[in-house]
């Protein structure tokens, strides 16, 4: 999730990762036919289990397109309505980031601390990302909300950063070592204990992230069996 | 290396050394609208050297196992990746 965002916020400086394709979208049946619209334009193919279907989205699932539009040709496009560790489309929608593109197009992004939470899964390559998002985000404010550095605290995966923030915004990391424990170490400067506490940390998301697919595998395995088609055009 | 930040109103210059590669702090340091350039010139290259459009396998996806025979393709990487090994160019 987030291919191109991670590219306009510095965490990435390429990607073809279907992003502005992979739709975080509000599941309402209007949207879902001007999706479908969209798709077809696209000479869209559902190539995956579930089925185009609302109830789907609103379990959690992901529905998997392909297009074969000549333009867009094999640009996978997945949606989903519902994302573990995230909140309502309405309050996404609300901390959203626009930014006005050189060439005039208004892209409207998932807010930092929302795209981080997104990337908390069992996959090896998001991780980094969150990494490089903090890091990004912290070069680039030079004046910090408290807000802002609650989110730098609470969310960095850079050890050294944690130190520097830890001694920077003592008060604030003091504060916050209930909620996140490691940054007791960080206010002492024992680096090697916060990059340990950092890797508990990741592990215990990524089986929480396990922990959430499992049921919804199970549901498509049920639909496999079932004779549920894996393909159908839209 | 060293960036520099406002604190409670006064320019402060602070050491930014956990970054371990200087190539990252330039790319921090553009502004979206810089990193879109950079990414187009990118696309371009990659479109014009025959990259594909279609979306690299990713085994650690709890969607890789969902997808119709041949929908994937082999190299096993990942999307997300940097392809710029020198410096932004002016």
């Amino acid at each position: 999730m987030g291919g191109q965002a991670c590219v306009l916020y510095g965490a990435a400086e390429f990607s073809r990762d279907t992003d502005p394709p992979r739709r975080t979208l509000h599941a309402s049946s209007e949207n879902l036919e001007l999706l479908r619209g969209a798709l077809r334009h696209l000479q869209g193919r559902r190539i995956a289990l579930p089925p185009f279907d609302q109830s789907f989205l609103q379990k959690g699932h992901a529905i998997h397109f392909r297009s074969y539009h000549p333009d867009a040709s094999r640009i996978r496009i997945d949606v989903m309505s519902v994302m573990r560790g995230v909140d309502d489309f309405e309050e996404l929608w609300q901390r959203r980031t626009r930014f006005a593109l050189p060439t005039g197009e208004i892209v409207d992004l998932l807010s930092v601390p929302d795209l981080v939470r997104t990337k908390k899964t069992q996959r090896d390559k998001d991780w980094p990302m969150i990494r490089r998002l903090l890091e990004a985000d912290y070069v680039s404010d030079d004046n910090p909300s408290n807000d802002k550095v609650r989110f730098w605290l609470m969310e960095s995966r850079t050890p050294r950063m944690l130190v520097e923030l830890a001694q920077r915004y003592r008060a604030e990391a003091e504060s916050l070592i209930p909620s996140r424990p490691l940054l007791a170490s960080a206010c002492r400067g024992d680096e090697s204990s916060v990059e340990a506490d950092l890797e508990e940390e990741q592990k215990l998301e990524r089986e929480a992230d396990r922990r959430y697919w499992k049921p919804l595998f199970e549901e498509l395995e049920e639909l496999r069996r079932r004779g549920y088609g894996s393909e159908e055009d839209v | 290396m060293i960036a520099s930040h406002h604190v409670a109103g006064y320019i402060v210059t602070m050491e930014a050394s956990w970054i371990i590669e200087d190539e990252w702090l330039e790319w921090y340091r553009l502004t979206p609208e810089e990193r879109w350039r950079e990414n187009q010139k990118l696309w371009l290259f990659y479109l014009s050297s025959g990259g594909s459009l279609d979306t690299e396998p990713d085994s650690q996806s709890p969607y890789d196992a969902l997808y119709s025979p041949g929908e994937s393709v082999a190299d096993g990487g990942t999307g997300v990746r940097a392809v710029r090994r020198g410096r932004i160019q002016p």
